[in-house]
């Protein structure tokens, strides 16, 4: 049934997002081709309408990428929160189907969202510079001295795996996080959102105390290393995000099953 | 055979307010019963939760010897008393959503009654018409073959045109191994085909006879009977 459901979900996203993704592509090479006229505008007669333009448009192309990606976390919330707890999970909850495959299936989805669209913005703003000789030329120079970094620090192949997969568990933290926030909404009869809302706030309040603990006892553990410099590091150091990331998941995904098949409140 | 639905002590609370008080209920197979009762006197929270949507506070339900879970949905084809359709599918994407997860769904009876409607099975959701949507939900419960069918104010909010079709099409496709439960506070549009009545008042079962036992000890319609029992 998981696979079903998945095909359900993925049925019911595909043409508002895959658009707002198109947008973005399309964006992009309006963008470019903006930033090519205006490589060649110093050499044109009308170099301030051109430039006039080209900025109204790459204005656009960032507040359009903008758009599409708060955009996108915005609709699968709203989809979460309507087809598992509004009018339509009263068909959702009367399927013949576990909870753990209703819960996966919507969290795959959603983060297969997130990154097609998070691969798109990033795919975007490379080609958009390298369309410019120059900024090719940098950013070549900049990949260079990244390999050379990592040789120099002995970074391996393993630790830069190892750090791609903990943040893919913070990206499916972050999902889980907000379905079990509406989840726990859901709890009250009356103002079900605004509960859900004050859960989210909770949790990262929690999650920051968390975390200033964390900093604070490995600082004083390594005394000649300030709190700040693990602030600073922290997303570099791939077993605390994998740990975190991980423990999340499961703390996240507990409650959400916990509320959708123990304590489900449709009323 | 036991009872397809047994209520045992069933008692659901929201705060101080108390929905359901205690409802001890059997329900037999293979017959059409009315839960009736005025507004707000605990019918659809009875019918959530013999559904799993919602939970008790106290007491249990079993559907078919067995709490509400997978192997229950399994069984029951409820038509809730909302329009639970995604606005964007299409009819025959409907359909086959219901014929992917359950499987005792006819797709030809399906066809058949929307066809039989008019309905083309290419139109979008969207576009149909608040009582089309209705005629497709009842569709679509309608072409199960389960052992339950749980319709809560299936005839609420449509004309009376609308009201003869929805009762003709629950009467003729039904599995008649299975029972209907109907909630409804019409009782003069579904009396006729009711075998069997439960009252239901302030959460709690104030009778359960057969419609034809009622007629004949009261001497009165089932309708004027409600009436008096539920007189403000």
């Amino acid at each position: 049934m998981l696979g079903k459901l998945m095909k359900y979900e993925w049925k019911a996203t595909w043409k508002l997002l895959l658009s707002a993704n198109l947008l973005t592509v399309v964006m992009t090479g309006l963008a470019r081709w903006m930033v090519y006229l205006m490589d060649e505008a110093p050499y044109s007669r009308d170099f301030q309408m051109v430039d006039f333009v080209a900025v109204m448009v790459l204005f656009t192309y960032v507040a359009s990428m903008f758009a599409v990606y708060v955009g996108t976390a915005i609709y699968l919330i709203h989809r979460f929160y309507t087809s598992t707890y509004g009018d339509q999970g009263y068909l959702l909850h009367t399927l013949p189907v576990d909870t753990h495959h209703i819960i996966i299936a919507k969290v795959l989805v959603s983060v297969m969202w997130v990154m097609i669209n998070v691969l798109i913005i990033y795919f975007s703003v490379i080609f958009l510079f390298a369309s410019s000789t120059e900024m090719i030329k940098s950013m070549m120079e900049g990949f260079i001295n990244i390999i050379e970094y990592l040789g120099e620090e002995k970074i391996s192949a393993f630790i830069v795996i190892m750090t791609m997969i903990a943040y893919v568990f913070t990206l499916f933290a972050k999902v889980l996080k907000v379905g079990a926030c509406i989840s726990l909404g859901q709890l009250s009869s009356n103002h079900k959102l605004l509960l859900s809302f004050a859960w989210y706030v909770g949790i990262y309040i929690v999650e920051s105390m968390f975390q200033g603990v964390y900093f604070a006892i490995r600082s004083a553990i390594h005394r000649q290393v300030s709190p700040m410099d693990y602030l600073s590091s922290f997303g570099t150091n791939w077993e605390t995000t994998l740990i975190s990331g991980i423990f999340s998941c499961v703390i996240f995904y507990i409650l959400t099953w916990y509320v959708m098949d123990r304590k489900l409140n449709l009323d | 055979m036991a009872p397809v639905v047994q209520c045992m002590g069933l008692t659901k609370t929201y705060g101080r307010k108390i929905a359901l008080n205690q409802v001890n209920l059997n329900l037999e197979r293979g017959r059409i019963i009315g839960l009736l009762g005025p507004n707000g006197s605990g019918k659809t929270t009875l019918i959530k939760i013999m559904n799993g949507l919602l939970k008790p506070t106290a007491g249990e339900v079993l559907i078919n010897g067995q709490r509400p879970g997978i192997d229950t949905k399994m069984r029951i084809s409820y038509l809730p008393e909302r329009t639970y359709l995604q606005p964007g599918m299409k009819v025959l994407e409907l359909v086959q959503y219901f014929q992917d997860f359950y499987p005792d769904f006819r797709v030809d009876r399906a066809f058949d009654m929307l066809a039989r409607l008019q309905i083309p099975p290419q139109e979008r959701l969207k576009n149909l018409s608040k009582g089309t949507k209705e005629k497709v939900q009842l569709i679509m419960v309608m072409s199960r073959d389960a052992d339950l069918y749980i319709l809560d104010e299936p005839i609420a909010g449509v004309d009376p045109a609308a009201r003869d079709y929805i009762l003709h099409t629950i009467v003729s496709n039904y599995n008649r191994c299975g029972s209907i439960l109907l909630s409804t506070h019409l009782i003069s549009d579904v009396e006729n085909i009711l075998d069997e009545v439960v009252f239901i008042k302030y959460g709690s079962i104030v009778l359960q006879a057969g419609a034809e036992q009622i007629r004949q000890n009261e001497r009165k319609s089932v309708d004027q009977f409600f009436r008096e029992v539920f007189a403000c």
